[in-house]
């Protein structure tokens, strides 16, 4: 970075029909986008002309809702395994990195860098794996397991974990000469039967947001997700990750800090608010009221007259302070259930910006230059709409103000991210 | 051939060692694209991906392979229409749940021609490198990969072919009748599903089975839709055929495949190799031959140039693709019985 002014990161997530729980049912959104591959290309293709650091994918080893009327109003119970769709995309695609969420919890480390490494090979070094530890119920029951373990050992599971597939990526591990693995929860004999990485090694993301997850994230990741409602936050976690890294030899700069954003756009701030409404509309009632009932932890809030008020709650145990802040607030502006449902199936904890190409760029910059984060990890609310217009309007006000490339100046994902390669 | 059926004919990529690249230049995936599409064009019914267990022998650790095979499988789909795809993978280096929602994912990007070899011949490398020091004993690992197929196949079958509504305006995406629990609980595996990806596009990716001892042949004969078998497969075929049958299922419900690796052949002409393929297919010890050979185009070349004009001339093989998806080509019912 000597000629030329620091330029903010961006990735582009990708999830189904759409980040919004209502994507599917709006009218232009793509209904298939779960079964239909073209689809996919189509998008990988939009994100890498607008230059796009790298595409992004979720991933989960089952489905998201237990309850199944529920799950069955929404698009999210089927779609593409990511590791099998990122390979896909690899050869349709030149220069925009390939990064998957995959889970510590349950996988085996040998094979998932064997098939990360596959990946990087494919795509001529662009592949990225997102260390995630699995807390779900749902995914535990298909790994024959009785119960999730508890976050400290999930943690320390992770992070033998990413110490056997980075030693693998980096070719130090080698049974034969005396130096496989053989950990408390993993062995490993053999290097890998793959040729080394042509960027070095895959790009390490992380996005667990607890203090241990801070620390493993500290240790050995080059991306950081991370999900920050205000400046203040994203700000807070910012400085708090970035301090971390002098503990484990590194700089503040060998990793970007990517929060998550989930623009509206259009080209006045009425007609954004308009595209939000619209689709505020399309949640249905049952999944707006059991959103927000697991959110407060209430069982019975169905039984209550939905466009009446929220009931009195007895103080309980599992309230969180922020669930109170809530409650204080739809007492306040006098909401009722369906419209605090709604309000928090919209927004679901993600940093929601809504308005005009300058505005979104105007709050892009703002946090970026404040020191808030390094880029940011796009959340498109239907697809392909929503990604269409952050590339077509958004991308060029932020290269116009020179906070964005305009061309890729390297091919591999590290030479996007500006990181350095592993010796 | 009398009932007009003409040879399913497969060819196995053999995995070369990789060049070694001393610089970034990684391994070359046009290569086997070119290769991949060559078969397409040869009209051949499907490309078998080798993956590590087939090149790793001994105590040697695994040789260099240029890339994973159910990601090659991906990328190839992309660049192919017609062929059926199909990659080793192994019972010991997956879970049953993740490995069956891979080959589903595989299935829905190739448009239905994704296909699973599962080897029933145990690497003795791998365990050790899956946190599996001590192994399976020859007798457990086959138990264990007999429930894993059950398992995936079952995964596979948990949505019906209807299941997915897309209703916008009534909010519905999916008909909560037709998504199924698995509910397995087994010796080695608890699944408890639903698989979270669409059913396939042929109702179920092809199950290849390979490696096949005599204790081996039930679970074939009850999972199977493709077996590969050593030369000479005549009386290997038979006997599975007749096990299907007994299990309930249509003998012509597996193709039995004969492996053959013609590849210093070739020097003796077009005419001796098509006699050496037509006289077992004729004589129904097998519904085809699964081609092994290194990705070396060449050979390759002279194959496809030389002797499959020669079987087309004799009408022992089919000019172009019959249906959609590999499960049509090979003839294959959909596995609604089961």
């Amino acid at each position: 970075m000597t000629a030329h002014r620091r330029q903010m990161k961006l990735g582009a997530f990708l999830w189904a029909t759409g980040h919004h729980i209502a994507a599917w049912r709006h009218p232009q959104a793509h209904v298939t986008a779960g079964v239909d591959i073209d689809h996919y290309i189509q998008l990988a293709r939009t994100a890498e002309a607008a230059k796009f650091d790298m595409i992004f994918c979720e991933d989960a080893a089952g489905v998201r809702e237990a309850n199944v009327n529920i799950a069955s109003q929404t698009s999210r119970s089927i779609g593409f395994e990511p590791i099998s769709l990122l390979s896909a995309l690899a050869v349709q695609t030149s220069h925009i990195g390939l990064v998957s969420t995959a889970s510590t919890s349950y996988n085996e480390p040998y094979g998932l860098a064997r098939t990360f490494l596959s990946l990087d090979h494919l795509s001529g070094g662009r592949a990225g794996w997102n260390l995630v530890t699995s807390a779900s119920h749902i995914e535990a029951a298909n790994f024959g397991s009785t119960g999730l373990r508890p976050h400290a050992d999930r943690y320390e599971r992770a992070r033998e974990f990413a110490e056997v597939v980075t030693g693998l990526w980096h070719g130090k591990l080698d049974g034969a000469s005396g130096s496989g693995h053989d950990g408390q929860s993993f062995s490993v004999r053999d290097p890998l039967n793959l040729p080394r990485s042509p960027q070095g090694a895959p790009v390490m993301v992380q996005a667990g947001a607890s203090d241990v997850g801070r620390d493993l994230a500290a240790r050995t990741a080059d991306v950081v997700f991370t999900a920050a409602q205000t400046f203040e936050e994203a700000k807070s976690f910012y400085e708090d990750l970035k301090g971390r890294l002098a503990t484990y030899g590194r700089e503040p700069d060998d990793i970007k800090i990517m929060p998550g954003v989930a623009p509206i756009v259009a080209a006045t701030e009425a007609e954004a608010q308009e595209k939000y409404e619209e689709l505020q509309e399309l949640i249905p009632d049952d999944v707006g009221i059991a959103l927000l009932s697991s959110y407060l932890s209430i069982s019975d809030l169905w039984r209550y007259p939905i466009d009446g008020p929220l009931p009195e709650l007895p103080a309980s145990e599992g309230m969180q302070s922020r669930q109170a802040l809530v409650v204080d607030q739809s007492r306040r502006d006098k909401l009722s259930i369906r419209q605090l449902a709604r309000h928090f199936a919209g927004a679901r904890g993600h940093w929601r910006v809504v308005g005009t190409p300058a505005q979104i760029a105007d709050e892009l910059e703002a946090r970026f230059e404040g020191g808030a984060a390094d880029g940011f990890n796009v959340m498109p609310s239907w697809f392909p709409g929503e990604l269409d217009a952050f590339a077509a309007l958004v991308v060029p006000e932020l290269q116009r103000r020179g906070l964005f490339r305009t061309e890729y100046e390297g091919r591999t994902l590290r030479d996007h991210l500006g990181l350095k390669r592993p010796i | 051939m009398a009932d007009g059926a003409t040879m399913h004919l497969a060819v196995s990529l053999v995995p070369e060692a990789a060049p070694s690249h001393p610089s970034d230049a990684g391994p070359d995936f046009s290569l086997l694209a070119r290769f991949v599409q060559k078969a397409e064009a040869a009209g051949l019914d499907m490309v078998v991906l080798a993956d590590s267990e087939l090149v790793a022998r001994g105590d040697a650790p695994n040789r260099q392979v240029p890339f994973e095979a159910t990601t090659l499988l991906a990328a190839l789909a992309t660049v192919t229409s017609r062929i059926g795809l199909v990659a080793a993978a192994s019972t010991v280096a997956h879970q049953p749940y993740n490995l069956a929602r891979r080959f589903a994912s595989l299935d829905i990007i190739s448009h239905g021609r994704a296909g699973w070899n599962a080897s029933m011949v145990p690497n003795p490398r791998e365990a050790a490198n899956f946190s599996r020091p001590e192994g399976f004993s020859g007798d457990d690992f086959r138990r264990r990969a007999e429930e894993f197929i059950g398992i995936v196949q079952g995964l596979w079958q948990g949505w019906d072919t209807d299941a997915l509504l897309f209703d916008k305006s009534g909010g519905r995406f999916f008909d909560p009748e037709k998504m199924h629990l698995l509910d397995h609980k087994g010796e080695f595996f608890s699944v408890r599903g639903p698989l979270n990806v669409a059913r396939s596009p042929q109702d179920m990716p092809v199950l290849v089975m390979s490696g096949l001892s005599e204790a081996d042949m039930d679970i074939a004969a009850r999972f199977a839709d493709v077996i590969l078998l050593d030369e000479p497969a005549g009386a290997n075929a038979d006997d599975l055929k007749r096990r299907a049958l007994a299990v309930g299922r249509s003998p012509d419900a597996i193709k039995a495949l004969m492996n053959v690796a013609p590849g210093a052949e070739t020097a003796a002409g077009p005419e001796i190799i098509a006699d050496r393929l037509e006289e077992p297919f004729r004589s129904k010890s097998c519904d085809g031959f699964n081609i092994v050979m290194p990705p070396v185009e060449a050979v390759f070349d002279e194959f496809v140039d030389l002797v499959l004009p020669e079987l087309r001339r004799r009408g022992l093989l089919r000019s172009d693709y019959p249906g959609a998806t590999l499960r049509s080509d090979l003839g294959l019912a959909g596995r609604d019985e089961l």
